[in-house]
């Protein structure tokens, strides 16, 4: 009887969690070689070299890559601050339910916020301007919707620090890292050597996964370039929903190739993180 | 002396945490609100009045992405809960689990924009049933992997505890699997709330602007400048989580980790 239940289970897991992550990946993969679609009449290899030889998908993955790497960089880099400065304030009751506020705003929140600040006519322009900066809000610099992807930038590292903020608190109480900071101190290190050779490596070698996935979904986030990008090169959903959502048909294979693309990176590098070591997400 | 800055640094850090929510409500209540004024030129309850009265649809979009979200929290909750079982017991559950992990990965934009083909043969392309499967595909795969933790050897301990004493299925669930389960599925059924609440991308290509969720009415009055409504929409949109969070804060990390 407990078997049968347990079949039960695994059918309902394959039918939800890889029936249609499945379906999806064919359906793209045809539609990228010309197999299915409205325009297309068999199997071609027109679509790859037309996405090959443009460069564009190369293009927007160094671009996203670049992109989601700095802000992941700096959020680490502000929180490991953050939760190793702070870590006995944070403790406290106000501040403890301060830190868990930020996780309230959703992306198109955080976009939104963004673009009000930072716009030619946003709130920093307005006190720039009144402080006589500028004479007009033209001379404000392109912090949104810029070939630098600042505001980008800007808005994923306030979406993301704080939660690496409050990951890196737990994992210091878990690992009990005052201890061991106390043993080394004991031991006749320095405040720079337990930093650097106790606190970091631990926190770090315990998050890195995390991290790693992060930058993964950074990579693949939508709306808050969307709200924030330029035209041209986009992000890689962004380029990605462009193309297959457009009017032109014989783009749309175009658009499944650059997702197949998108698909396999995205699957290697996770393939790499999770196997590395047989680690799985709740294990690390 | 040594100068203490920590006090200073923590009171801005507070500062930049509020200052989104401030701004928000302050442009929510603001109207002409031109460059280069600093401050609205009027500041009220005119924006919020009017939803309730007119047909800016933003409470409708609000119950909607209400109705959404508790939708898919409740479903995803329990069959993460019941399938995480058969997962977490298999032999092959390493490789599972990892299968589990590339639908949440992925963008689920592109996921979406990869399935609408088939949404549109179901005729779930447009309306609030297909909205609510394609987000339940995002937060299946969050709940199995949620409960994954949860399906160890002390749980098979006692659920063959239970068996040895006579207990049927049913009994080993409803006395003794959902007790010591009830705050692990309440973190969950936030957690999936809140996907789903944020949820904008594969909301708008499954829904094509037809279901118009509070995500979908922020971008569409961006797209249309009015600002003040996009303000009012977002603090709709982060009100809800902040109690959210207010309630399981003291679980969410703990279980993560």
């Amino acid at each position: 009887m407990k078997n049968n239940f347990s079949h039960i289970g695994l059918i309902f897991f394959v039918l939800i969690g890889v029936v249609p992550f499945g379906a999806a990946f064919i359906y793209a993969l045809l539609y990228s070689f010309g197999v299915v679609g409205v325009l297309n009449t068999g199997f071609t290899l027109q679509y790859w070299e037309t996405v090959i030889a443009s460069g564009e998908v190369f293009k927007s993955f160094g671009y996203s890559a670049l992109v989601a790497g700095i802000s992941v960089v700096i959020s680490v880099s502000i929180a490991l601050w953050l939760a190793l400065h702070f870590r006995k304030e944070f403790e406290k009751k106000f501040l403890s339910y301060m830190i868990y506020l930020p996780l309230a705003i959703p992306g198109v929140v955080a976009a939104f916020f963004t673009f009000q600040l930072f716009t030619k006519a946003g709130f920093f322009s307005r006190i720039v301007y009144n402080l006589g900066w500028i004479n007009e809000a033209r001379y404000f610099p392109d912090l949104v919707n810029d070939q630098l992807a600042i505001g980008i930038i800007i808005t994923f590292i306030t979406v993301v620090m704080p939660f690496f903020v409050l990951l890196f608190l737990n994992v210091y109480k878990n690992e009990r890292l005052d201890k061991l900071s106390e043993l080394a101190h004991s031991l006749g290190a320095s405040s720079k050597e337990v930093l650097w050779k106790v606190s970091l490596p631990v926190i770090l070698r315990k998050t890195w996964n995390l991290i790693a996935l992060y930058f993964i979904f950074l990579l693949g986030a939508y709306e808050i370039p969307l709200i924030l990008g330029q035209e041209s090169p986009q992000m890689l959903s962004v380029l990605i929903v462009r193309e297959i959502k457009q009017y032109d048909l014989n783009k749309i294979s175009e658009g499944y190739a650059v997702a197949i693309f998108y698909t396999i990176v995205v699957t290697l590098i996770v393939s790499f993180i999770f196997t590395r070591k047989n680690k799985t997400l709740h294990e690390i | 002396m040594k100068f203490n800055w920590k006090p200073y640094i923590l009171t801005l850090l507070v500062l930049l945490i509020l200052f989104p929510f401030v701004y928000m409500v302050l442009l929510s209540m603001s109207s002409e609100w031109r460059f280069p004024e600093i401050l609205p030129s009027y500041f009220g309850l005119k924006n919020w009045l009017k939803i309730l009265s007119s047909d800016t649809g933003i409470f409708s979009s609000f119950f909607i992405s209400v109705s959404i979200s508790l939708s898919v929290a409740t479903v995803s909750t329990l069959s993460g809960f019941f399938i995480s079982r058969s997962v977490a017991y298999h032999p092959k559950k390493k490789a599972l689990t990892l299968l589990t992990y590339f639908p949440y990965i992925l963008a689920p934009v592109v996921f979406a924009a990869c399935l609408s083909y088939f949404f549109l043969k179901m005729g779930l392309f447009g309306n609030i049933t297909g909205i609510i499967v394609a987000q339940f595909m995002i937060t299946f795969p969050y709940a199995l992997i949620f409960f994954s933790s949860f399906w160890n050897e002390r749980t098979r301990n006692l659920e063959d505890l239970v068996a040895t004493l006579g207990g049927n299925t049913l009994q080993t669930y409803v006395k003794m699997l959902f007790p010591i389960a009830k705050g692990m599925l309440l973190i969950c059924f936030f957690q999936t709330f809140l996907i789903s609440w944020f949820e904008y991308g594969l909301t708008s290509i499954i829904g094509v602007g037809k279901v118009q969720t509070l995500t979908i009415k922020v971008f569409l009055f961006i797209k249309e400048a009015n600002f003040y409504y996009g303000a009012l929409s977002c603090c709709l949109l982060i009100f809800p989580p902040v109690v959210l969070l207010y309630l399981n804060k003291k679980y969410v990390f703990n279980k993560l980790i």
